[in-house]
């Protein structure tokens, strides 16, 4: 797994990516190389609202707090829990390495007073319930996936790429996935995923993004399982870019003192 | 006059085309809209409150029923071979479009959450199949060691894996039930045997069993019962006539149902055999009334004989088939739609079989001709009179011992009292199938193997917040679980403190000292938060909502009848008191339960629907004869019948089903023929004998003879059904026959011996027979 947490900058085609004016002849790999090859803040962190909504309209809403850093090597985060009180100074850590060894991941329960490891194979797992499984979270690998462009297409007034994105090896949970890439900066602004029966499975849009120290940000995000009929809306605040976090910061100690 | 003849015979003509022309009529529809309907589902009244909280649950929880294929191999099922057909299983039924991800359960989808020293691994238990014997070995290993899995998906001697691939009824179609058969046994190999299992299999073999039985059984039943009629009439024309009437009347039933788009459901397969048992005997009635008139007056012509014929039979035909009716209107009082269909089609079909034998009948007769002379023949005669000889010396014999009979019907109507008492309802689908059949043979194996066929779910609900993150709760969970799983035919359970006992003994180093409810509601939440976090979410869903205060438990019986679920529920309410003080409300849901209920709204439906004909059959014979003492009398073979009916379902550990439950409506419906005609020719009879030994008498022979005939029919046709394969429909023919017998036996012992004891019919003192039409 590449990433276990929520990366703010590379939500996938969230990726914000700013390049000169785009030659006419890009391919559907050149983009989607470009969408993942977007260069984030050496560090970063903000607050995170995460509403999770059945197909009866019941909601569970869980509030967040995220720090992360990134040294090009190894991308470190931890997770704290706000809200619910029952859950309050949970913490999650995630080491992410560049050369492709899996992540390694910390839990702390502070109702167990215990740090525990996290091994997982589960790439399709579901990100906490939510819509999201951790590889929709984190870059897959554009090289895992052929891409072709199908057109181009206005959305919600931005011209946008469109890109049909299939896995080169069988066996992947989606059959493929289609991602519409602004022009104007490269960042994605929808997607739609498809089961391996190629039935639309998922659609990813993006609600709100702007630019936070210079760094184009998604905000507001929102999946919706069409066939579950279950949503997961992400809301970011507080987003703050390079505030100097050690990468020594990023501890098991820091996990049991909470915020 | 053959001038008149022409005309009639122009007029005969006109009502065979007219009949013809309707019947065409129905045949196009039958050919253009009937639908068989073999989702059993369809049969449940879901406007009933314990079915309106059963789909709610069932939506809420993602319950569905089952298939269960189990892989056998009678070494281990740790070999690579066995695994990759687990595997190939698994990934062959995902790719159907009748199932979701989170339907298929099996030792390849599972989740392997295990604890380690420092940590927690949630792994799948195998990607790759393992090939080498260390791998297999710790694939084993990691096996035995969840319980979630082990005794699960795996067998407790490891020599079975199940595949559970849960999903919605509606899509359990023929061709579905033959492709899945078909998908499973082609994993079989001589090392490997394949089972299939589980509710929705049950369902579809009997919706499919029991009408093509029934298809195959209906011709054979009526080609009896055509061989009985000739023996008996002697007249091919006759039994051709009759045959053609509860052909027609069957047709039109079934054509006035696909006109009205109503499918067909398993029950309403029951229904030619209804009007070949009641249909038949009217003809027999018409045929018995025209050749006792030309005995009486050989000279007579066959206009003035029919005339005569039909005014003498419109009245108690008329009422017979009005009192038949009754009682099968009186399903109507049934909350079970198929069987409220069954009830008015039969009706309606009974209608058309009157209505034929009164017309058709006739007309037939003029169009092709009527032999008298049968009975003219000397040895007819000599013959006839033995019998007649005979039916005096019985009535005789019978009116001499009235005691004997009066203590014989007093011992055979405490028997089935004491048998009725030990009746039993049973909502079991698979009590349908032999013993010995694939079936039921799988159930068992499964069964013996896992925790069961059949579950049971149990939803239990708060008003509060996260009610069941508190540990007291949950403990009380957990104990309900313990308690109801010393029950030998209860093999498994399935909660959210299953759930949190594992995450508590995984967080704690896999140490077994913890595999115990957490202590706080925090570390309740956090374990929660955990599994969704490293898990799959939706596996929670299946058993707590996102409140926390609505929550699943699922039990795994070994059988899917009402003994083995009130066992289990009996056991589970014990928990009820604890619960509601907690403010906890308890409710059930699932296909077993609702089969419960099901079974106990037609065993309410049926005693209800017995009262209902009972009494307004009471009260049509007091209407019709002008007297409460003929009415009263009139249904004593009836109660008779039905009581022997019941006791003998209890004597015989036969239990109270669908199809045997509707058979009351059949033994009234039938039984009060035989009384009707008895009282009205015996009213008839008093008037022309002397006096009134000699009226009965002469009932007892001719009306006797009829009766006789009619019985000795129906009860050969029905006996047919003996030989079906499927034992439903055997018991339906051998209750039926028995019904028949009854009836056709207390009019012709019991209600003579009371009509005459009595002295039906007869003012005060005086020996004239008072007739007051």
């Amino acid at each position: 797994m590449k990433t276990f947490f929520l990366s703010l900058t590379a939500v996938g085609l969230i990726s914000i990516f700013t390049l000169k004016p785009a030659s006419a002849q890009l391919t559907g790999k050149e983009i989607m190389e470009k969408v993942y090859n977007m260069p984030s803040g050496d560090d970063m962190q903000g607050e995170l609202v995460m509403t999770l909504e059945n197909n009866r309209g019941e909601q569970r809403i869980r509030n967040l707090k995220q720090f992360s850093m990134d040294n090009g090597k190894v991308e470190k985060k931890i997770m704290f829990f706000l809200a619910p009180a029952d859950v309050k100074n949970t913490s999650f850590m995630n080491w992410s390495y560049a050369d492709g060894r899996e992540d390694d991941q910390w839990i702390y329960l502070p109702a167990l007073k215990r740090i525990k490891r996290i091994s997982s194979d589960g790439k399709s797992d579901y990100f906490m319930g939510s819509d999201f499984t951790y590889d929709d979270l984190g870059d897959r690998l554009p090289d895992k996936d052929n891409h072709k462009l199908l057109k181009e297409e206005a959305v919600n007034g931005h011209i946008c790429y469109v890109i049909e994105s299939t896995p080169k090896t069988s066996g992947y949970m989606y059959s493929k996935t289609i991602t519409w890439v602004m022009k104007e900066n490269f960042l994605g602004i929808k997607r739609e995923f498809y089961d391996p029966k190629r039935n639309l499975l998922k659609t990813l849009t993006i609600r709100k993004f702007d630019k936070i120290s210079g760094i184009w940000t998604i905000l507001e995000t929102e999946m919706n399982n069409v066939q579950k009929k279950h949503k997961t809306l992400m809301k970011f605040t507080n987003v703050q870019y390079n505030q100097g976090l050690k990468d020594n910061w990023f501890t098991e100690r820091t996990m049991t003192t909470g915020l | 006059m053959k001038k008149l003849s022409k005309q009639l015979k122009l007029m005969s003509w006109f009502t065979l085309v007219l009949i013809l022309a309707v019947t065409v009529l129905f045949s196009t529809a039958i050919v253009n809209h009937a639908r068989m309907e073999t989702n059993l589902d369809k049969y449940m009244p879901h406007n009933h409150p314990a079915f309106i909280y059963s789909d709610q649950a069932e939506e809420w929880f993602n319950i569905k029923d089952g298939i269960l294929i189990a892989i056998e191999n009678k070494e281990s099922i740790f070999n690579p071979l066995t695994l990759s057909k687990i595997k190939e299983i698994s990934l062959d039924l995902l790719s159907m479009d009748e199932f979701e991800e989170i339907d298929i359960q099996s030792l390849y989808t599972a989740d392997n959450i295990i604890g380690t020293e420092d940590g927690l691994d949630v792994t799948s238990f195998y990607d790759e199949v393992p090939e080498t014997a260390q791998e297999l070995a710790l694939l084993r290993k990691n096996v035995i060691e969840n319980d979630m899995v082990y005794r699960r998906l795996i067998s407790e001697d490891e020599t079975v894996a199940l595949i559970v691939a849960a999903m919605d009824d509606e899509y359990f179609t023929d061709e579905f039930y033959h492709r899945i058969l078909n998908f499973a046994h082609s994993f079989e190999s001589p090392a490997e045997a394949i089972y299939v299992a589980g509710r929705p299999i049950v369902e579809g073999t009997m919706g499919l069993l029991g009408p093509a039985d029934m298809k195959r059984m209906v011709p054979i039943v009526l080609i009896v019962i055509a061989l009985v009629l000739y023996v008996l009439l002697r007249r091919t024309s006759a039994t051709v006539s009759i045959m053609i009437t509860v052909f027609i009347s069957t047709i039109w039933a079934f054509g006035l149902m696909a006109a009205l788009k109503i499918p067909i459901y398993a029950v309403s397969t029951m229904i030619p055999v209804m009007l070949i048992a009641i249909g038949v005997a009217y003809g027999v009635y018409f045929y018995q009334y025209l050749q006792q008139y030309f005995h009486n007056n050989p000279e007579s012509e066959l206009i003035i004989a029919l005339k005569s014929v039909i005014k003498r039979l419109s009245v108690p035909l008329f009422m017979a088939a009005f009192t038949t009716i009754i009682g099968f209107m009186s399903l109507l009082t049934s909350q079970v739609y198929p069987i409220k269909y069954f009830g008015i089609f039969t009706s309606f079909g009974i209608f058309t079989t009157f209505g034929l034998a009164l017309w058709f009948l006739p007309a037939w007769v003029i169009l092709f001709g009527y032999r008298a002379q049968n009975i003219s023949s000397k040895t007819s005669k000599k013959t006839a009179w033995n019998i007649r000889l005979n039916a005096e010396n019985i009535t005789q014999i019978l009116i001499n011992k009235k005691r004997t009979v009066f203590i014989i019907t007093a011992v055979v109507v405490a028997l089935s009292i004491y048998g009725i008492s030990k009746v039993w309802i049973n909502s079991s689908f698979l009590a349908n199938f032999e013993k010995e059949s694939d079936i039921v043979l799988t159930d068992k194996f499964v069964n013996s193997k896992f925790g069961g066929t059949s579950t049971l779910n149990v939803i239990l609900e708060s008003e509060e917040y996260d009610a069941f993150k508190q540990p007291e709760a949950l403990t009380l969970i957990d104990e309900m679980q313990y308690e109801t799983m010393k029950l030998s035919r209860v093999g498994n359970s399935f909660s959210l403190a299953d759930y949190l006992k594992r995450m508590n003994k995984v967080m704690n180093s896999n140490d077994d000292e913890f595999y115990t409810i957490p202590e706080t509601s925090d570390m309740v939440a956090q374990y929660l938060l955990l599994y969704e976090m490293s898990g799959d979410p939706e596996n929670l869903l299946k058993i707590i909502n996102y409140d926390y205060n609505r929550t699943n438990i699922t039990f795994q019986l070994k059988g899917d009848d009402s003994q083995t679920i009130n066992e289990a529920l009996t056991e589970i309410k014990k928990f009820e008191k604890p619960l509601s003080d907690m403010g906890i409300s308890i409710n059930y849901a699932g296909s077993g339960y609702k089969a419960l209920v099901f079974t106990d709204l037609i065993l309410d439906g049926q005693i209800k629907s017995i009262l209902v004909s009972l009494i307004l059959v009471l009260l049509l014979l007091t209407f019709m004869f002008k007297s409460i003492k003929a009415g009263l009398i009139g249904s004593t073979p009836i109660a008779i019948t039905a009581l022997i009916s019941f006791g003998v379902m209890g004597v015989l550990n036969i239990p109270l089903s669908t199809t045997t439950a509707l058979l009351s409506s059949i033994a009234i419906g039938i039984g009060i023929d035989y009384a009707i005609h008895f009282l009205q020719n015996y009213r008839m009879n008093l008037n022309t004998e002397t006096n009134q030994l000699d009226a009965i008498k002469t009932t007892m022979l001719h009306t006797g003879k009829a009766i006789t005939f009619n019985a000795v029919v129906v009860i050969s046709g029905f006996l047919v059904l003996l030989f079906s394969v499927f034992p439903p429909n055997r018991t339906l023919g051998a209750l039926v026959s028995m019904n028949m017998f009854t009836s056709f036996l207390g009019t012709l012992t019991l209600l003579m011996i009371l009509v005459f004891g009595f002295r039906v019919f007869i003012k005060n003192n005086s020996t004239k027979a008072e007739i007051k039409e």
